[in-house]
């Protein structure tokens, strides 16, 4: 049972990993909280059941799941946060906030309320291993995740887009001299981070094989914990915190304490707050810019 | 200039006015709170469509007494505080008899104090969480049945039809209703029928809105039970039901009314759900059909609804209930005049007080000194994509 | 005045409370994310005096305050490390973390609610949300709010022209907590029945909303923001199933063409000039 709930916690974690992922690239760059990637997420997955609905590939599922998210980030930063680029921080992420009632809204006047279920018998292929049941969508959930968060690990440390990313996060004015520009490099942070979400919707919603218009709230603020405790500014800090905190949640659970779960992730994302700001992967010392 | 905008004023306001007057006399106003945004919009919206169709029906008929009908329904967006306005609402400024819902027990809470302070009926077309109408006499009802009763019936016919010595119990700890059901009403019950619950001491829960269950599953499982208590309503009950497919937990489900729902149907087939309903949209009794031949079109045509829908038991209860409310206004000699609200109002809580025998989908309907209702009800199984009954009974004990 | 609207009024009242909490820690450059939490710990704690204890009122609101007080302190300590963003984060935490708490909470009826407490009128909401406001708006012409105002544009210049930084910053946290737990303890005599899904992240959300559409700089500001969160939901019943979408619109636009709030003193000078003008 173990091993079980071990892989239970990887999947959930590879979730967790994507989102929190997602939130970092804004977080990280920006210093401000785009609350709408919890529903960036949830778009991703309803754009990945329509997909497979019409008979298309689950390669064609992501893809379309990913571009519709980041063209909704896209709207997000050029309504909702470059023109409050001067306002402190909290504005942009109350802008945010209406994104995420809007997308809640439009969801469910598409799709309904009740949860959407895939036809039974679709991605419901599993393997044993022993004792241990593994799906093969879970493989597909953690196989993408690694191979998406090495990516964009990749990209921001090897490339010129990455470098500008880099140079844009530690002092706008500097990179600008330097011939960045910064609101081109913001929306592509704004779009990346909406196509990570967009992806892990579409893992989720085809493995969980249910979802509804609302699964954004309760995943998006865990991804938030997740990218405090892995380190706003840490990419790989994701990767590794992200199952972690999945498998701390699972355990809670296999150990008789599902009640106590929420309490040990908020508690844990506290104590990395006060006793090592900058998360576990964390590098810099930077412990926030004024509100 | 402005001697010719006061007479148009003037003139204005006596048509109103006269207008005013000539509605006071032939309009009987009824109220619904309804979720027709937020998390349950289906429910709320499908609700919506079958009052609708209940004010035309009425309408066409003639309405009420030679009075037309008119339904004033509100949103809630399933928000407590919005239902608690939208009763006052209803009672202060639309001046309705009576009033429908609210559904979510989280909402019937404020709004039941609401309705006694106003004093007006206020009928909940969901709610099963224990006790709710019962705080919040004499003028909240519930047309639901007592989930403790219900339980007595299904449990004896899980263990019959299943062989089922053992059961693991997992909940949504968010929910009143489903904490209620599984930690105290359920575990109760299976034990006066000699059936040991393996995870008494330490039930599984997780929290309305989880995506991921797995690790209860997988500790469920590792009970070995011979069936799964599930606690929620039927879109959480889903996500539990996938997960439990997934890992092949192909153990028969028992739970209360929350699960009943066509779309519940469609999570796993193969595994057997037992669940206590006052209506499904597939029973075969003649009330019921020609309810469902009627409404389902109606459903489907309607925006923001999917194209498969089919009628819920909340727009099943949400229906009697307002017959209920035209039924007393025909017989309690109610006028539906300005001057006689109050007393109107009265007439329609006493009428609801000691209704015996009205005649609802199942059978016939009163409400007992809880606000609850007594009524016929069925043992469901669900397997396969369809539910059929089988267990009848009823909630005061003898016959309905 | 209607029924309809009293309750509105109502609302107004304890979310007025409720932003003036979140605006009371603003002031001094934290930005909490968790208020609700404190409200949740004043409306356990008021209603368990009163229906329990058989308490009056006012008293239990006043001990409910001087919990959440304690608890806002307590909370303001550690907070003193964080900064920004990182600080709104942890106090998100807190809230979550009391909301949790009190769903296992089962003596105060964890997920199945407490009720018993006895109602409490629209006047008496309201002379305690005017009161409030009325002493923030005192506190605004003081050398207290100055010193918290000179903590919030530069701390460190504050703290060499011998400004306690700290007393500042965390009494800051006290105060806004007692307030929001006023606000709690007023919802749960308003509504006489809570539970633990009153208290969560979406409360927090609506009191920052109130202040910020409101104007965060202040204190009347959270007046306007409230009367707007409550109103204007109401106002949009006619869009039906689109309600929600568009109050979502209007709260971004309102962002984008009034970022710094409704209200802020050009606009309050300006309204002063029109009436000393009529008078």
């Amino acid at each position: 049972m173990l091993l079980q709930q071990l892989v239970n916690g990887l999947t959930l974690g590879a979730v967790y990993t994507l989102v929190a992922l997602s939130f970092s690239l804004v977080m990280g760059l920006l210093a401000i909280l785009n609350i709408a990637i919890g529903e960036l997420f949830m778009l991703g997955g309803y754009l990945g059941f329509a997909v497979i609905a019409a008979h298309f590939p689950l390669a064609a599922a992501l893809l379309i799941g990913m571009g519709g998210a980041a063209l909704v980030a896209l709207v997000i930063d050029k309504i909702g946060y470059e023109p409050l680029r001067q306002a402190p921080p909290i504005t942009p992420l109350l802008s945010t906030i209406g994104f995420s009632i809007i997308l809640q809204n439009v969801v469910t006047n598409v799709w309904g309320s009740d949860p959407l279920q895939l036809p039974s018998g679709l991605f419901d292929r599993r393997v044993h291993i022993g004792s241990v049941q593994i799906g093969v969508m879970q493989l597909v959930v953690i196989g993408v995740t690694v191979v998406l968060v090495a990516s964009v690990a990749l990209l921001i440390q090897k490339t010129a887009v990455g470098r500008a990313l880099r140079a844009v996060s530690e002092n706008r004015e500097v990179a600008r001299l330097l011939g960045v520009s910064a609101d081109r490099i913001t929306l592509f942070a704004f779009m990346l981070s909406g196509a990570l979400a967009g992806a892990a919707g579409v893992l989720i919603s085809l493995h969980y094989a249910a979802i509804t218009p609302y699964i954004g709230v309760d995943t998006g603020l865990k991804a938030i914990a997740v990218m405090v405790i892995g380190g706003t500014t840490s990419v790989w800090g994701a990767l590794i915190v992200g199952p972690l905190i999945g498998i701390a949640e699972v355990m809670t659970i296999a150990f008789g304490g599902s009640q106590m779960r929420d309490f040990v992730v908020y508690g844990l994302m506290i104590v990395t707050l006060l006793l090592r700001p900058q998360g576990l992967l964390g590098a810099r010392s930077d412990s926030g810019q004024p509100v | 200039m402005r001697t010719h905008l006061f007479g148009g004023a003037i003139v204005a306001v006596t048509l109103i006015a006269g207008l005013h007057m000539a509605q006071a006399q032939n309009i009987i106003t009824l109220g619904a709170i309804v979720p027709s945004s937020g998390p349950f919009a289906e429910w709320g919206r499908s609700n919506t469509a079958t009052l609708e169709m209940l004010e035309k029906q009425i309408n066409d008929a003639g309405g009420i007494n030679g009075a037309k009908l008119k339904i004033v329904i509100l949103d809630d967006g399933a928000k407590p505080a919005q239902a608690a306005n939208d009763l006052r609402k209803l009672a202060g400024d639309d001046h309705a008899l009576a009033v429908a819902g609210p559904l979510t027990s989280s909402a019937c809470e404020v709004t039941f104090p609401v309705a006694n302070q106003m004093q007006i009926v206020s009928t909940s077309q969901a709610s099963s969480k224990p006790g709710v109408a019962k705080a919040n006499r004499p003028w909240a009802f519930r047309d639901t049945v007592d989930e403790g009763i219900l339980a007595r019936a299904s449990v004896p016919y899980f263990k019959k039809t299943f062989g089922a010595k053992s059961v693991a119990i997992i909940y949504d700890a968010k929910d009143a209703v489903s904490t209620a059901i599984a930690t105290k009403i359920m575990p109760k019950v299976f034990a006066d029928n000699g059936i040991e619950v393996l995870n008494a001491s330490a039930p599984v829960s997780f929290n309305t809105g989880d995506l991921d269950v797995s690790a209860q599953v997988t500790k469920l499982k590792s009970l070995n039970p011979d069936g799964v208590v599930i606690g929620a309503d039927y879109s959480q009950a889903i996500t539990v039901l996938r997960e439990m497919k997934r890992q092949g937990l192909d153990k028969p489900v028992i739970g209360g009314t929350p699960l009943i729902s066509s779309a519940i149907l469609a999570a796993a087939p193969e595994i057997p759900i037992i669940a206590p309903a006052t209506f499904y949209a597939t029973m075969k009794t003649p009330k019921a059909e020609k309810f469902v031949a009627t409404l389902q079109p109606l459903l489907r045509k309607t925006a923001g609804l999917p194209p498969d829908i089919e009628p819920s038991m909340y727009d099943a209860n949400i229906y009697e209930i307002v017959s209920m409310y035209i039924d007393a206004i025909k017989k309690s000699g109610i006028t539906g005049k300005a001057s006689d609200l109050e007393a109107d109002r009265t007439k329609i809580r006493d009428y609801m007080t000691n209704l015996k025998g009205f005649e609802g989908f199942s059978g016939s309907i009163g409400f007992n000194a809880d606000g609850d209702a007594s009524k016929a009800f069925f043992i469901v199984q669900g397997q396969k994509g369809a539910w059929a009954t089988k267990v009848t009974g009823c909630s005061t004990g003898g016959s309905c | 005045m209607s029924t309809y609207y009293a309750g509105l009024l109502a609302d107004i009242g304890i979310l007025v409370l409720g932003a003036l909490s979140v605006y009371i820690i603003l002031v001094t450059n934290q930005l909490s994310l968790g208020n609700a939490g404190f409200m949740a710990i004043g409306s356990y704690v008021a209603s368990f005096l009163t229906a329990e204890q058989h308490w009056a009122v006012t008293p239990a609101l006043i001990v409910a305050a001087l919990t959440a007080c304690v608890i806002g302190v307590i909370v303001g300590f550690p907070a003193l490390r964080l900064k920004g963003i990182y600080l709104a984060i942890a106090t998100l935490g807190f809230g979550e973390m009391v909301r949790s708490f009190f769903l296992v909470f089962t003596p105060m009826g964890g997920s199945g609610g407490y009720r018993g407490m006895p109602h409490v009128s629209l006047g008496y909401i309201w002379i305690w949300a005017a009161g409030i406001l009325l002493l923030v708006t005192l506190l605004e012409r003081s050398r207290l709010w100055l010193e918290m105002r000179a903590v919030h544009d530069d701390e460190r210049a504050a703290g060499l022209v011998g400004i306690n930084t700290t007393l500042t910053k965390v009494g800051a946290f006290g105060f806004g907590a007692a307030v929001a737990a006023i606000a709690g303890g007023l919802f749960a005599h308003h509504y006489i029945y809570i539970e633990p899904g009153n208290f969560d992240f979406q409360r927090s959300i609506d009191f920052v909303l109130a202040v910020i559409l409101g104007g965060s700089t202040v204190g009347a500001g959270a007046l306007v923001g409230a009367a707007l969160l409550v109103l204007l939901p109401e106002w949009l019943r006619f869009l039906a199933d689109w309600r929600l979408a568009a109050f979502g619109v209007m709260l971004i636009l309102v962002l984008l063409t009034r970022p710094q709030g409704i209200l802020d003193r050009p606009l309050l000078a300006l309204l002063r000039l029109r009436r000393n003008r009529a008078a």
